[in-house]
């Protein structure tokens, strides 16, 4: 390899590729992917580490690029962040647009099939089922997941509704039952496409509302087993309800209950149930009317 | 024209669902429908290799139906090696379509269910529903 390293003078064969002058550390990706680690002092000049590098391993780092040449689907969706950051975002994998760069107000066009959906939720639910012992760990993996997408849904929404609004008029619900109503209709809306077929106050106790939906999109293909017939997919459902509320401060403990079998023309029938902190109660009394 | 069953095979030959849904023809031993599914997945296989002129580029088929004295099968081979297997009356018409549909709700019911496992036989309550009222339609009519 030695005589690869002269590369002030001769022009490099195939192999000594990475030790032209031309080719540094700053306009390769991954030489400087490759170099940084190893060499963590940054003011090491570019041209010491393409002559130790190439000395040392000339072959590991073929392996080094050649791993990272094909675009995974974490740079299509995210980037790589090499890429964007040394070539300034002009240049190579610009086909893709990375997800976070996306414009949060485009709704059109950012749909996903619902086929890839139930096949990755049931992904979800096989690989959470492997490592859970009972169906309550079962629905309180799925309902965290759900808190996760909810948190993000809430604050989307809100966005969105204050830009449509034109920024006149933006509105934050603070009432317990016009909070209520924006999960029933805006976010079963925008999650379901359509607003929830109920909801209900709970006959025996004054802190427990239910939203009622005959057929969710989410669970519609998923049929339960009848020996773990108590569990709810659609926990995931309930835990993003949770986050919304939560992020609309209204803290609540919400679950989900199939009811299809009391209900034979909608036998997949659930209804989430909130359980209203006591603090939330205390202070819709406060407020009044 | 009546449906009286439907079977699915698995690709390996294995029999994982069967339904019968008319009483016409005699109430068979679940054995005995293993066997039968087991022996139609033989002749589906040497039908594919028995072709005479084989057309390049067209992929090989196989079996697509049989007759017998007042009834008939019908079957569907999936590009998964998955078959559907329609027994009806005779005559026939619309199976082609009746089959496409079997195959929707099988794709949605049984492959995004997340309580199933591939090659194995088939226990969903959505399933089984999803086709009483398909077939009973089709029955009906």
């Amino acid at each position: 390899m030695s005589q690869s390293v002269g590369y002030s003078s001769t022009p490099p064969s195939s192999s000594s590729r990475f030790s032209q002058p031309s080719v540094s550390s700053l306009s390769s990706p991954p030489t400087s992917l490759y170099s940084n680690p190893q060499h963590p002092s940054s003011s090491s000049s570019s041209s010491i580490n393409t002559i130790n590098n190439a000395n040392s391993n000339p072959n590991r780092r073929e392996s080094v690029r050649s791993s990272i040449q094909p675009s995974s689907l974490q740079q299509q969706l995210f980037g790589s962040s090499s890429n964007t950051n040394i070539s300034g975002g002009g240049g190579g994998g610009s086909q893709y647009q990375p997800i976070l760069d996306r414009s949060l107000n485009k709704s059109k066009g950012s749909e996903i099939a619902l086929s890839a959906w139930a096949f990755m939720f049931a992904e979800i639910i096989s690989y959470s089922q492997s490592r859970v012992d009972s169906v309550t760990d079962l629905e309180k993996r799925l309902s965290s997941l759900g808190y996760e997408a909810g948190q993000r849904i809430l604050s989307l929404l809100l966005l969105r509704n204050t830009q449509t609004s034109n920024l006149k008029d933006p509105k934050r619900e603070h009432r317990l039952i016009p909070i209520l109503q924006f999960v029933h209709t805006q976010i079963y809306k925008y999650v379901f496409g359509k607003p929830a077929d109920g909801l209900e106050r709970g006959s025996d106790a004054l802190d427990e509302y239910m939203i009622i939906l005959n057929e969710s999109p989410l669970t519609q293909f998923i049929s339960v087993p009848k020996d773990m017939s108590d569990l709810s997919c659609e926990a995931f459902t309930a835990g993003m309800v949770e986050a919304v509320l939560d992020g609309l401060d209204v803290p609540a403990r919400v679950t989900a209950h199939w009811v299809g079998d009391r209900y034979p023309e909608h036998p997949q029938r659930t209804v989430i149930l909130i359980k209203l902190d006591q603090k939330v109660m205390d202070r819709e009394e406060a407020l009044g009317k | 024209m009546t449906i009286h069953g439907l079977w699915v095979i698995s690709k390996a030959g294995g029999l994982v669902f069967s339904r019968s849904y008319s009483d016409t023809l005699p109430p068979q031993p679940v054995n005995t429908i293993l066997t039968l599914a087991g022996i139609l997945h033989g002749i589906h296989a040497i039908t594919a290799k028995l072709t005479p002129a084989q057309i390049p580029g067209v992929p090989v088929g196989g079996l697509e139906s049989f007759e017998a004295e007042g009834w008939g099968g019908k079957v569907f081979l999936t590009p998964t090696g998955t078959k559907f297997v329609l027994l009806h009356s005779l005559p026939q018409a619309g199976l082609d379509e009746l089959l496409r549909r079997v195959y929707e709700i099988y794709s949605d019911a049984v492959m995004k269910n997340p309580f199933h496992t591939p090659e194995m036989p088939i226990n969903s309550s959505l399933f089984e529903s999803k086709l009483q009222t398909l077939i009973g339609g089709v029955n009906a009519a």
